[in-house]
């Protein structure tokens, strides 16, 4: 029975040509011009250094290490930062006539200060986790075993270099990774149009093909559970089209963990077909309605998590953190950023994780909904 | 018994529509469920299916209570709904193969049913057509086909022949009738009497979901007063004239429009005879006359005051 479903349910997706518009050309083509649009946007700005201040308080004077590492960040000219050391008023002063990106508060957690968003924030905030990082990590092992020191300095430096490495190198595709990591997010929720239609094609009050379906000896949800296996396989084959086309034809960088980025975007794929089987299920219209929802709900997400405006990504994370954990599209793109961002996965995993979460509320919404066998009204 | 529902009753928020409705359904039989629109045929058949929740009632099939998850009921129904329900990106012959696939697993058993099936509504030269492409009464036919191939026990057409026209549907009512033949009891929904009085060996009238009457056609017939009805065509009749015919023994009623002299009687052999006595007697020069006996619709008429089609 699998197999009969399974491949029938092959075919009429393989056939729903506007199905596979939507769910891979039109997501290639945005891609494309993306690409397009983007080639010349960065090239007039070349990395400078950010102009930073750290406020000249007591804690400050007396964080020896984070003093040193400051310093190694301030000079020579290749400099990741232009940096005063200053009072809190004079930083605030600096900061709104924009002097200054932010300035950092040497206090315990350290903090940083900012105006707007953008990506010279980010890349203080990055500068800053990674000395947190380090930081914690020399005074466990301070404790411990203090012989390992030099090669802990040794580390710090290396870091410092990489995140300047990071930042440098890559100065001109930073500003644009974000539209394409919300591009496979948006993607991947595209693939809601394929949940919906599994959920459709089971609902006797939706579809007449249904009817036929709840009349057969076969459980619906069985019939439900294997066409949905084909589903998710023809979507998981549009998302491997879509980032091969992006890493290989439009040279998109994605860093170096690419079985984690695979990992990514099967969550995400996954999700999107959730996503779009709950909405399917819990709108009680005609299709043509739930299409309409499944896309304005995922543009809005895409909005919010810098698809059409890239600070949006930074305004909702400063301004409405909530929101940022709240939009799947925005866990999708911040995973994919953490990835590349990031030498650690703590901030991709939180990302995967609450993703995770929003499956299963979706899968368990679709169920509860579904299984219900008998309908009110057809 | 095949079917049998006892005190159905379903409401739609406000809408009554079944009422009370009981009725039982023999092996071998042609079964119509004869009404207007929106008297409840559809939602009937949709909670023998176990499609539709109901408010009140008992169902049983094959002697068994019917249930959303009785699959051994289910295995043995085949179902003909109203609305198309076919996929568009599949081919005549994949829709039928794969809704059957859905009854019998064993792949060439399935084979030889899918290619009956379609011999059976005359869709061979049609099975690598998409849905899209084929005409309306073509389509209805693969509706059909998709309903039956299982060669269930228990088919259920739901007004299959909307759309099609009349030689498709004589074909249609042929099939209905040979697969019935060949063992299937069938229960079969329509607002078409003659369609009904052509195939059906009972019928069940219903009309705001209520039991209007059951019984065959002919007992049905006989349960009205009107005996046959009697069309004199023409233009030269006074009223004087009519008054004396509705005085004639075992007519019931005269009528009189658009040149149309309309007279209904009661049961009896020579009323034909009676009315031409005195067209004659009186000399009055007519077109054409003739005589009919009660169709169901008349038994619909009688019963409820209103004509059946509308
Ligand atoms: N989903 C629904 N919601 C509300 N009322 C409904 C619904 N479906 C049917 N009805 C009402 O229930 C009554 C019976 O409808 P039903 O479709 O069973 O009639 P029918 O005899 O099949 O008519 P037709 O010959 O037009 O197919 C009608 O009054 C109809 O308006
Ligand atoms: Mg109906």
């Amino acid at each position: 029975m699998f197999i009969h479903i399974f491949t029938y349910r092959l075919k009429c997706l393989l056939r729903d040509y506007e199905g596979i518009f939507w769910t891979m050309l039109f997501p290639l083509i945005l891609a494309t011009l993306f690409n397009m649009g983007f080639s010349n946007l960065n090239s007039a700005e070349m990395f400078n250094p950010i102009n930073i201040a750290v406020v000249n308080n007591e804690s400050y004077r007396q964080n020896q290490s984070f003093k040193q590492t400051l310093e190694k960040v301030f000079t020579g000219d290749d400099r990741l930062f232009n940096l005063s050391v200053v009072s809190r008023e004079e930083a605030d002063e600096m900061l709104k006539d924009n002097h200054i990106d932010g300035y950092i508060i040497a206090e315990q957690p350290i903090k940083l200060v900012v105006s707007r968003s953008g990506i010279k924030q980010n890349i203080i905030k990055s500068f800053i986790d990674n000395y947190m990082h380090t930081f914690s990590a020399i005074s466990n092992i301070l404790e411990k075993d203090p012989g390992k020191l030099q090669s802990l300095i040794n580390d710090i430096e290396s870091k410092v270099k990489y995140s300047k490495e990071v930042s440098v190198t890559n100065a001109e595709p930073d500003n644009v990774l974000i539209y394409f990591y919300t591009l496979i997010a948006m993607a991947c929720f595209y693939g809601g149009f394929l949940g919906m239609g599994e959920v459709s094609d089971v609902q006797a009050n939706i579809k007449p093909v249904a009817a036929r379906i709840n009349t057969a000896p076969v459980h619906k949800l069985k019939t439900f559970f294997y066409s949905s296996a084909a589903s998710i396989i023809i979507h998981l084959t549009e998302m491997l089209i879509l980032l091969a086309y992006l890493v290989f034809a439009l040279k998109i960088d994605f860093g170096t963990k690419t079985s984690y980025v695979l990992l990514t975007t099967f969550i995400g794929s996954i999700a999107g077909f959730s996503f779009g089987a709950f909405i399917s299920a819990i709108v009680k219209k005609y299709e043509g309605f739930k299409v309409a929802v499944i896309v304005s709900v995922t543009m809005l997400c895409c909005f919010l998590a810098g698809m059409m405006y890239q600070d949006m990504k930074y305004i909702v994370a400063t301004k409405v953190p909530i929101l940022s954990y709240l939009n799947p599209v925005n866990l999708l793109t911040d995973a994919f950023y953490a990835l590349y961002y990031y030498d650690t996965l703590t901030r991709f995993f939180t990302n995967i994780v609450i993703l995770t979460g929003f499956i299963i509320v979706f899968c368990s919404g679709t169920y509860l909904i579904i299984r219900r066998q008998k309908y009110a009204s057809l | 018994m095949v079917v049998k529902v006892k005190d159905l009753v379903k409401r739609y928020r406000d809408i009554l529509a079944l009422d009370h409705l009981s009725f039982s359904i023999n092996e071998g039989e042609v079964f119509g469920l004869l009404g207007p629109n929106g008297s409840g045929k559809t939602t009937a058949i949709n909670c023998i299916l176990s499609l539709l929740k109901y408010d009140r009632g008992e169902i049983w099939i094959f002697g068994q209570p019917m249930r959303p998850d009785a699959y051994d009921i289910k295995r043995n129904i085949g179902i003909v709904m109203q609305n198309i329900a076919v996929y568009n990106e599949l081919t005549a012959y994949q829709n039928i193969d794969y809704f059957c696939g859905l009854y019998v697993k064993d792949k060439n058993q399935r084979k030889k049913l899918v290619n009956e099936a379609i011999e059976f509504v005359g869709l061979g030269e049609f099975t690598k057509f998409y849905p899209r492409k084929l005409s309306g009464g073509l389509l209805r036919r693969l509706n059909i086909a998709c309903g039956i191939a299982h060669k269930p026990k228990l088919i259920i057409l739901d007004e299959p022949t909307v759309a099609v026209d009349p030689q498709s549907r004589n074909k249609i009512l042929e099939g209905i009738l040979e697969l019935n033949k060949q063992g299937a009891t069938i229960i079969y929904t329509s607002h078409y009497m003659d369609e009904v009085e052509q195939i059906c060996s009972r019928i069940l009238i219903i009309d705001k979901g209520r039991e209007i009457a059951t019984g065959t056609k002919d007992e049905l017939k006989a349960m009205i007063s009107l005996g046959e009805k009697i069309t004199v065509e023409s233009y030269s009749i006074t009223e004087k004239q009519i008054s004396a015919i509705k005085k004639l023994p075992g007519i019931t009623s005269v009528d009189y429009k658009n040149n149309a002299l309309i007279i209904k009687s009661g049961k009896g052999t020579n009323n034909l005879e009676t009315v031409l006595d005195f067209i004659r007697k009186e000399n009055i020069h007519f077109g054409r006359i003739y005589s009919e006996m009660p169709t169901l619709n008349d038994v619909f008429l009688e019963i409820t005051g209103k004509e059946l089609r509308d």
